[in-house]
């Protein structure tokens, strides 16, 4: 499974959104996961954590909302 | 409240809330500064569809045709490649290229030299599936100059390649017999990313339980319109009308 790999995509984009903003904490991650996306919400869950240890997003918390299509969206970030 | 930290997040120990099933249990305790919500609306997965799009267009404008294949560990994929090069001779073999993706070894990379193509192995270690970044270095070990077609072959998985284009021009997805004829309906996804599909060693067709045409229904369901073809690499069966795809992608 490569769902470790996707969460470090994930974290990379979501600090350098972050970052842009201005801001220092990520508190939430929102991603719409596709059906056929090949991505095993409870594998990226299990990824998540270690993947964001150390990184603006640890302890962050990742809502994932299934939906049609095979596309993974990081939709919307909570951050401070 | 959360027994760790004090804060109205969750309660541990307690089921989650409904339409909850999918959240994980850490959760960010805030810092300096108030929250607030980023839009992002950013796909992860459209970094390699853009790679791939990239190298489709690279490989078009030098005459190169790219077939991707895939299908699970033992369908017959190299079986297939060695058989097609086997029929074409090695003169015109020499025209074809080959990139080979497994977890280990250069086995497959080695049979299909055996048989005059040029080819390339990728060692993808744990990684599941091969991806337009990985064919991309591969393409740089593989002298491309005469080379009419380029063969993908993408790691034997039937999960993780259906979100990964390779670059390739087209897809076929191998189903052997003995692997049973419900493989569409249980990893539809992989079906739907397919442009042909290819039933393989129908020589063992007498002795196993496989219904050709309920396997193509099911992977018409998913992909409408998906043509098959039923080939035995062993005996030669199909394998005129596979070459004819394979030239202009017609079945």
């Amino acid at each position: 499974m490569h769902e470790a790999k996707l969460c470090l995509a994930l974290l990379d984009l979501a600090e350098r959104r972050a970052a842009d903003a201005g801001a220092a904490r990520i508190l939430a991650l929102e991603l719409a996961v596709g059906e056929w996306a090949g991505v095993a919400p409870e594998a990226l869950a299990a990824a998540f954590p270690l993947c964001a240890a150390g990184t603006a997003a640890e302890g962050a918390e990742l809502r994932m909302a299934r939906v049609p299509g095979r596309d993974l969206v990081l939709r919307a970030l909570e951050v401070s | 409240m959360c027994g760790t930290c004090g804060c109205a997040e969750h309660v541990p120990g307690e089921p989650p809330p409904p339409g909850a099933a999918l959240r994980i249990e850490a959760h960010g305790h805030g810092g300096p500064g108030e929250a607030r919500r980023l839009g992002v609306e950013t796909s992860l997965l459209a970094e390699n569809r853009a790679r791939a799009e990239a190298l489709r267009a690279r490989l078009a404008a030098r005459g190169i045709d790219a077939i991707g294949l895939v299908g699970s560990p033992g369908a017959g994929k190299t079986a297939l490649l060695e058989a097609t090069f086997a029929r074409l001779g090695r003169e015109a073999a020499a025209r074809e290229a080959v990139v080979e993706g497994d977890c280990a070894t250069d086995r497959d990379a080695r049979r299909v030299a055996a048989c005059g193509a040029r080819a390339v192995q990728v060692a993808t270690g744990a990684l599941c599936h091969l991806d337009a970044h990985l064919v991309e270095h591969a393409l740089e070990a593989l002298d491309l100059a005469g080379v009419a077609r380029l063969w993908i072959e993408n790691v034997g998985n039937l999960v993780c390649p259906a979100a990964f284009s390779c670059g390739e021009a087209r897809r076929a997805v191998l189903v052997s017999v003995p692997e049973g004829d419900d493989k569409p309906e249980k990893y539809p996804a992989l079906f739907a990313s397919a442009d042909l599909l290819v039933v393989t060693k129908a020589d063992l067709l007498p002795h196993v339980e496989f219904d050709v045409a309920r396997c193509a229904a099911s992977a018409q369901a998913v992909r409408p319109g998906l043509s098959h073809l039923l080939v035995s690499a062993r005996t030669g069966l199909g394998m005129d009308a596979w070459l004819a795809w394979a030239r202009d992608g017609r079945a």
